[in-house]
């Protein structure tokens, strides 16, 4: 507080109340009013204004004594009040404010040192805090500025400005005189997109002028990937697109391409031209992924050498890709009861999308039609349009009794892209039957690649009881049981079915179900086996009797859903479903900011889908670009099965989490993830200094905009610190002097006497 | 075609090799009959016939022996497809054959009935209509639509005669979406039988030949309707059979 000063002001020492004095006061100025009305016909404009004058006269002096004036003596003392000064403490003001020159913070800390000498001369009326903001508020130096690096993620000016309006960071509660905002503007929050009528009142409600220092240049050469655009889910087999600003500095009539890889993989490649020399150009990528799953997604534009930033010039994103509903083609080789119980069973489930084609008549059958087209409702077999132009539209393929050899239904000059599409992650599931594996006339050529199990003699015809393979108890396919019964009574209780094409398993093949007496080789004949084939998985299932296990599986009474459990895990298993895998490795998040760690969530089931509690787990950090290992860590998972493992933070770019548990000496599978480690936030996307987002912001607040130049502290406009009375006040009457009364009794009697003399009564 | 004794010999003996190949019954057609207190055997050979035409005109691989089953027997699950007739009344079925019919169609089974009587609220008719409405009370018969997947499945069909053509139309007690039952008044089977000399067994009225072949028709749509359900009304096949229809 600064030292007490003497003062005075006029005060009513009436003791009637506020009340009265207004009325007595309107009630004199109406009596005015009345007089001057009264001589307003008066011919003579001088005596006119003269009774005028004197009668005004005399009510204000009559007022003068009805309110008894006063003079209060006082004491007054100015209380010190506050100027924040506010550093931006954001990443982006690392940018050199021009290539290869200083940091926007070391310019900054000049500002600071430049206004030094005028903030010391201010200490006896201004308190000057300052602080960096990144947005939290923390006391800041010039020499902080210039040794430690801005890392703030975010530029939040409002916020900064609304704490130190408040008081927060460490600020004193004294009275906020003013702002001087010392930012590159480029702020990515509430004001990201200027002044908003909503914004600009918040910046008013401050009530403080805030004077803006735009720290950095305009007209850096930069090229970056500014936003990215897209959804977080897409459904395989379905475009989803992606909208890209690229924000181009300094590249006014250049071109450049943008590329987008996923994990290594280009996926596709734009060209974009500048035409401005701070341009933003708009493209959009439309692809369809193929898989489910994670995935890391890059967009990327090259890295020209004379550019403020490089980092910024690539992008990373997850995109989880799911599936809408399983669309399978059901390919028959003809009409039969397994066809029939596995239609109703496809058709009934509200996750499958059936499209199915059934060889309802061969070349050798005579339908008695005179004339086929007009007669029969049968359509020709469109191999090509199912097996070349839509085959990737799939999530599963079933050939289901399926074998020919003529022509017109022999689909071996496609096998070669079935087999790719197997290869690319597709599905395929092959049902036995007469027309299928050695019974078949036309067998798979390179197709047979593909599947786990391959011909090896004639059918077995006799009925027998599929028997569960060790794998196969603890296969989440085979997996019938419930809480009341295991999956190996479940499978024992199942009738038996007619028959089975005897097969040979194929080293890495699983076989979950096999034949309980016919061997190959000296080996059960395998039921039912599967494997992976390339990025995609196949099942077959050597047996056209499955529809035992829904039909007569019923005779004796006892409802059972063992066969559509047991199709249900088998189609779930094929489109890798993520409930169906006893691992589940989760990113945590799926995109992660530069510099910070990489966790990952597992959970561990065993079989029977109970938490698997104390499992090891162990998990691969791997780069998806290169494959390389980047870092391994173990745990052990909790009660619940659940285990979260950190990685340090690695370099930018895409990765798979690839995470494996065992429980004693039993595994518990391997599951896998994608995280996107971006190469830059947003906050280092953007090296634009926002001069015109400071402007507006000083305009709103009634403070001033500086660019480079240090002005003189009194250029910044402040509102001066409150005053506030110290000691106590002394009143003195000045109404109650003699000549006061003398004035009002001669106003009243020269007025009486001229009226007389004007004639008037 | 004229089906010969020795035509159904030969036929036999092909099936019976190529069965060898096949897994027993699980996939065939097995031409099955239900077996009731009532006159129900009156069609036998001409199941044999349906065999052998749908073996002749269709992609379906049969049997041609003819299974005659008890409606309680546990066996009846091992054939989705039975042909239910008979001539004149008969009695009502035991509670233990309701009770496994019931479960037969509910979880799957499909039953072609047919009154060989051509019998109308009287005889073959009265009765199964009686006992139907005992196995499934919750589903009754009601008229089928031209516009059902049974009179497109394999043959583009408008009409469903038999060897009468008493009742235009089929009907159907309907689980869902799905035709558990169909009920013909016109002796469909009838107008495929054959007596031991090949020859036609029965004048088929009034269409004469032309209305036997539609009822062969109808019997091969019916049995391709019980394996595919309703494949022929997936999208892909509507186009083609809309422009067909014109």
């Amino acid at each position: 507080m600064e030292r007490a000063i003497d003062t005075w002001k006029i005060v009513s020492l009436s003791p009637l109340p506020l009340w009265a004095l207004v009325l007595l006061g309107i009630t004199t100025v109406g009596g005015i009013v009345l007089a001057v009305l009264s001589v307003r016909r008066e011919l003579s404009a001088r005596r006119r204004w003269t009774l005028w004058l004197l009668r005004a006269f005399a009510g204000v002096t009559a007022m003068f004594f009805l309110l008894e004036p006063g003079l209060r003596k006082l004491q007054v003392a100015r209380i010190k009040s506050r100027v924040a000064v506010l550093v931006d403490r954001s990443a982006s003001m690392g940018f050199p404010v021009e290539s290869k020159g200083q940091t926007r913070s070391a310019q900054a800390a000049d500002v600071l040192d430049g206004l030094a000498p005028d903030i010391e001369a201010l200490r006896d009326r201004y308190t000057f805090e300052t602080y960096g903001f990144d947005p939290e508020l923390s006391p800041v130096s010039a020499g902080t500025l210039r040794s430690q690096p801005a890392r703030g993620g975010r530029t939040d000016l409002l916020a900064a400005l609304r704490a130190a309006a408040t008081g927060q960071g460490g600020s004193t509660a004294r009275k906020l005189s003013g702002v001087i905002l010392l930012s590159d503007g480029a702020d990515n929050a509430e004001l990201a997109a200027g002044l908003s009528p909503r914004t600009k009142a918040a910046i008013e409600e401050l009530g403080v002028p805030i004077s803006t220092f735009a720290m950095g240049r305009s007209g850096l050469k930069d090229l970056a990937i500014e936003t990215v655009k897209v959804d977080e889910f897409a459904f395989v087999r379905n475009s989803i697109t992606a909208e890209v600003e690229v924000r181009g500095r300094g590249f006014k009539g250049q071109s450049t391409k943008v590329v987008l890889r996923r994990e290594g993989t280009t996926v596709a490649t734009r060209d974009i031209r500048f035409e401005g020399d701070d341009d933003v150009q708009t493209v959009t990528f439309t692809f369809t992924p193929d898989q489910t799953g994670r995935f890391v997604y890059t967009l990327a534009v090259p890295v020209f050498p004379e550019e403020a930033v490089a980092d910024n010039n690539t992008r990373s994103f997850a995109l989880k890709v799911i599936r809408d509903r399983v669309r399978v083609l059901l390919v028959a080789g003809r009409p039969s009861w397994d066809e029939r119980f596995l239609r109703g069973l496809l058709r009934q489930d509200p996750n499958v999308e059936l499209i199915s084609f059934y060889i309802l008549r061969n070349q050798a059958d005579q339908t008695g039609a005179t004339n086929d087209e007009r007669e029969l409702s049968l359509i020709p077999f469109p191999m090509r349009e199912i097996f070349q132009e839509k085959l990737d539209t799939f999530d599963v393929v079933i050939f289901q009794n399926f074998g020919y050899s003529e022509p017109g239904l022999s689909i071996s000059s496609f096998e070669s892209g079935l087999a790719n599409y197997v290869k690319n992650g597709g599905a395929l599931l092959l049902i036995g039957g007469d027309r299928s594996f050695s019974e078949a006339p036309g067998r798979f050529g390179m197709l047979a690649d593909a599947l786990p199990v391959e011909v090896a003699l004639p059918a077995d015809v006799q009925p027998f009881k599929a028997r569960l393979t060790p794998e196969g108890q603890r296969h989440p396919v085979t997996a019938l049981g419930g809480a009341s019964q295991s999956s190996e009574a479940a499978w024992a209780s199942l009738p038996p079915i007619p028959g089975a094409n005897l097969t040979r398993g194929r080293s890495g093949a699983t076989v979950l179900l096999e034949h309980p007496f016919a061997t190959v080789d000296g080996r059960a004949a395998p039921l039912l086996a599967l494997w992976d084939y390339g990025r995609g998985r196949t099942l077959t299932l050597t047996t056209d009797g499955s529809w035992y296990w829904a039909f007569p599986a019923h005779a004796g009474g006892a409802p059972s859903r063992y066969y559509e459990r047991f199709w249900s895990n088998a189609l779930r298993w094929l489109v890798r479903d993520p409930d169906l895998t006893t691992l589940q490795v989760v990113a945590d998040p799926p995109s992660v900011e530069p510099g910070k760690p990489v966790a990952v969530v597992i959970t561990a089931r065993l079989p029977d889908y109970q938490p698997a509690a104390d499992a090891q787990v162990k998990v691969d950090l791997i780069s998806a670009d290169d494959g390389r290992v980047v870092g391994t860590k173990s745990g052990a998972t909790n009660a619940d099965g659940v285990v979260r493992i950190e990685f340090a933070p690695p370099a930018p770019g895409p990765y798979r989490l690839v995470g494996r548990a065992s429980k004693g000496e039993k595994s518990l599978g391997e599951g896998q993830d994608a995280v996107a480690v971006r190469a830059v936030g947003t906050e280092l996307a953007d090296a634009h200094v926002g001069t015109d987002l400071l402007a507006e912001i000083a305009k709103a607040s009634g403070g001033k905009a500086f660019g480079q130049s240090v002005p003189r502290l009194s250029e910044v406009p402040l509102l001066e610190p409150p005053l506030v009375e110290v000691g106590r006040a002394k009143d003195q009457p000045i109404w109650d002097r003699w000549y006061w009364l003398v004035a009002m009794v001669s106003i009243i009697g020269l007025e009486w006497a001229l009226r007389r003399r004007f004639g008037y009564i | 075609m004229l089906l010969t004794r020795r035509h159904l010999l030969a036929a036999s003996s092909t099936f019976a090799a190529s069965r060898a190949l096949a897994f027993g019954d699980a996939s065939l057609f097995v031409p099955a009959i239900a077996q009731h207190g009532g006159k129900w055997d009156a069609r036998i050979s001409s199941l044999r016939r349906l065999s052998w035409e749908l073996q002749r005109r269709t992609s379906i691989e049969v049997s041609l022996e003819v299974r005659p089953l008890q409606l309680a027997s546990p066996k009846l699950f091992d054939h989705p497809f039975i042909y239910f007739g008979g001539e004149g009344d008969f009695p009502a079925l035991r509670g233990d054959e309701i009770e496994n019919l019931r479960r037969y169609l509910t979880y799957g089974g499909f039953v072609f009935a047919d009154a060989n009587d051509g019998s109308d609220g009287a005889g073959f008719d009265a009765a199964f209509r009686r006992e139907i409405s005992r196995v499934l009370p919750q589903n009754p018969l009601t008229p089928v639509s031209l516009s059902h997947v049974v009179y497109k499945s394999f043959f583009l069909l408008d009409a469903s005669p038999g060897r009468l053509l008493k009742k235009p139309q089929l009907e159907a007690c309907s689980l869902g979406k799905r035709g558990a039952v169909l009920y013909s008044q016109n002796d469909v089977l009838g107008a495929l039988a054959r007596d031991e000399g090949g020859s036609y067994e029965f004048e088929v009225m009034p269409g004469g030949e032309p209305q036997r072949e539609i009822a062969t028709r109808l019997m091969v749509n019916a049995v391709m309707y019980a394996m595919c359900l309703d494949y022929k009304d997936d999208a892909v096949h509507l186009p083609a059979i809309m422009k067909r229809r014109r």
